[in-house]
């Protein structure tokens, strides 16, 4: 869906990015993930021709983007970014309509549209005609993403979307995100530089630090024992142990063998790291999972 | 109490008490008359009027009652004026002329100011309804004929066709210079939004323009305009001349510039850069971006110049009256010429009220934008 070939950035003398190469799969939830200045931001403007590199090729659905029409691409693919960007003259249906209006929409199609996307974000009916000064932090947010998600794009780029929130609102919106991507089955590419949000959200990480690539992959090969030493210190923190646990199913180690009386019972969605909190809190070695039982050893298997 | 009811209030109680010419009656329109005191003109309803410009000071009259006593102060002080003029003149030679004074202007001007002042605090709508209840009380003064013997009006009704001539005039000519100045600034301002190093010697250039005093600029550019016209005779079939018009609209442009450079600049430059951002972000033209985005977000800074513009304009263009423009202007430096106060009054009364009109009308529309 989207790649990169030896992508190269510069401004100036700095190289923001460099010897980038990479895919992203179309269905995807990528987050890139990184400390601060570490060209995150620059890779993904990358996407829509926002930012152009200075070597190497970008291609979006096959295509190179440096061919493509810039305002052409830019509306078919979503944005969403922290600062939001309303624009405060606009309503907030107008705010949400306006991708559907630069490509011509008619009317009756805008306004089903916009309800259509209010209704997905959680956004009361009553908000259409308020002007983004009269919203909250989090309702400008979902005001954001629906703008973004208008034209029906098959592509979003998110960065850091959710940094301006309160937890609370930040905890739904990502639940949220996560919702609406498994509904659409859309391409998303999300920049963090919160480790929690990528490990929670994304399906594919990329780990960037100065301008390279240090690892990429599904969040758990991230953290294993063999995998890169910065991104497992940047994901895993101080127990990067359980941290890959919380990510693993517990159902991949149950034996087809009868539990033993009285085994605690672990939810068949469990993961290995819920089952072990739940060995250290009952004390029990074999618990009942899914009709089978999971026993310490294999659990710490795993490892 | 504040300053903006009080001051107005002791400008018209001191038009009434102070010893100022009231009605000044002279044997005709060029040689100075004998005054004749507030008292002695309005008589015993000279308290009537002290006491309805007072009623409407206390805070605790509501403001609608308030601005109507300091409006029926207004009228009837003008009306009974009118009549002691006509009285003054009876069994005099036809030109004889009953001019108003100081004092009467100061009364007048003070008690009005007041009925604004207190009619501030009402809606938009209360005020609009006052605007006309004051135009419609004055209208219907004039009608009455109670004015008829004032020199003002005598003044008028000799040169009533010239004063709609030149009222008119002056309209064109002020929105003539107003579209010069915007045909000047709109590009440039554009130019030093998008090359901000440019910002700021065109600002230099616009604000010594300020520095020049007005006069001096008009009287300038004719020696200017002649030399062009010298070199480029062929300019002179396009109808440009060294006097008349094209000096007056050049020069008032010239000082319009700067307000409106300034306020479309800021105005462009205070878009939200987060709104830009994300404009261009999702696939938003520049073309597009600007008439979307900035301009309407420039709108409100942008207006704020426009009005200063266009009050200027009107005032400015009154020197045209020097460089034989015409217009309102010319009125008044006629009747300066010939110790004329009327005719000067005659010129410089339309150009307040057109500057205040217009100022109100922007105003207003800015507003409801
Ligand atoms: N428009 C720009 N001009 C100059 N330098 C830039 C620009 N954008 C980003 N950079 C630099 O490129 C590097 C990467 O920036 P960015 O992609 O924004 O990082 P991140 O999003 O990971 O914080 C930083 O050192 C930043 O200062
Ligand atoms: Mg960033």
């Amino acid at each position: 869906m989207i790649a990169f070939e030896n992508v190269h950035v510069r401004f100036g003398t700095a190289e923001a990015l460099s010897g980038i190469t990479m895919m992203i799969e179309a269905g995807e939830l990528c987050a890139l993930v990184g400390p601060s200045g570490s060209g995150k931001t620059t890779l993904l403007r990358l996407v829509n021709r926002l930012v152009a590199p200075s070597r190497g090729r970008v291609f979006v659905r096959g295509e190179d983007v440096a061919r493509l029409d810039p305002a052409k691409l830019r509306q078919s693919i979503g944005y969403a970014m922290q600062s939001v960007g309303l624009f405060p003259h606009r309503t907030v249906a107008e705010n949400i309509a306006t991708v559907p209006r630069l490509r011509g929409w008619n009317a009756p199609r805008i306004a089903a549209r916009t309800a259509e996307l209010m209704a997905l974000l959680h956004l009361d009916r009553s908000l259409a005609g308020r002007l983004p000064r009269a919203l909250s932090g989090g309702q400008a947010q979902r005001v954001g993403l629906a703008r973004a998600l208008a034209a029906d794009p098959d592509i979003l780029l998110m960065d850091e979307p959710f940094g301006a929130v309160d937890p609370i609102t930040r905890r739904e919106l990502r639940t949220e995100l996560r919702r609406i991507h498994q509904a659409t089955g859309k391409t998303i590419v999300l920049v963090t530089h919160d480790p929690d949000e990528a490990l929670e959200l994304g399906t594919q990480l990329v780990v960037l630090r100065g301008g390279r690539v240090v690892a990429a992959g599904p969040a758990a090969s991230l953290i294993a024992p063999g995998a890169d030493a910065f991104a497992r210190q940047l994901l895993g923190g101080t127990q990067p142990g359980l941290r890959r646990f919380a990510l693993l199913p517990a159902a991949a180690s149950v034996v087809p063998e009868a539990p033993p009386q009285g085994a605690p019972e672990l939810p068949a969605e469990a993961s290995l790291a819920d089952a072990l909190s739940l060995m250290a809190e009952s004390g029990a070695t074999v618990l009942a999972c899914a009709g089978g039982s999971l026993h310490a050893e294999a659990v710490l298997r795993q490892a | 109490m504040s300053t903006t009811v009080l001051l107005p209030a002791a400008v018209a109680f001191a038009g009434m008490l102070l010893p100022l010419p009231w009605l000044v009656v002279a044997p005709n329109r060029l040689l100075p008359g004998t005054s004749i005191s507030a008292l002695a003109t309005l008589g015993a309803l000279l308290p009537v009027v002290a006491l309805l410009t007072l009623a409407a000071l206390p805070r605790r009259v509501p403001a609608p009652a308030a601005a109507c006593s300091a409006l029926a102060a207004a009228v009837l002080l003008a009306g009974l004026t009118g009549q002691a003029a006509a009285q003054a003149l009876q069994g005099l030679a036809a030109a004889a002329r009953a001019g108003v004074g100081f004092g009467f202007w100061a009364a007048l001007v003070g008690s009005l100011g007041l009925c604004a002042a207190r009619g501030a605090s009402l809606g938009a709508l209360g005020r609009l309804l006052l605007l006309l209840t004051v135009a419609a009380s004055f209208a219907l003064l004039l009608a009455s004929g109670a004015l008829h013997s004032l020199s003002l009006l005598v003044e008028y009704r000799v040169r009533a066709e010239a004063v709609q001539a030149a009222i008119l005039q002056h309209l064109v000519l002020s929105g003539a210079a107003l579209m010069a100045a915007l045909l000047l600034a709109v590009p440039l301002a554009w130019a030093a939004f998008r090359q901000p190093r440019l910002a700021a010697p065109i600002g230099a250039v616009f604000a010594t323009v300020q520095v020049v005093p007005a006069l001096a600029l008009f009287a300038l550019l004719i020696p200017l305009l002649a030399a062009l016209l010298a070199s480029f005779p062929a300019l002179r079939e396009l109808g440009l001349a060294a006097i008349g018009p094209a000096p007056a609209v050049m020069a008032t442009a010239a000082y319009l510039a700067l307000p409106l450079f300034r306020s479309l600049l800021g105005g462009l430059a205070s878009a939200d850069p987060d709104a830009v951002a994300a404009a261009r972000a999702i696939g938003m033209t520049e073309a597009r971006l600007t008439a979307e985005i900035r301009v309407p977000l420039a709108m409100p800074v942008f207006a704020g110049g426009l009005r200063v513009a266009v009050v200027q304009s009107i005032g400015l263009m009154t020197l045209g009256g020097l460089v034989g423009a015409g217009g309102l202007g010319a009125l008044v430096f006629e009747g300066l010429a010939q110790f004329a106060t009327d005719l000067m009054l005659l010129g410089a009364l339309p150009i307040v009220a057109l500057a205040l009109a217009a100022d109100t009308a922007i105003g207003a529309a800015e507003q409801r934008a």
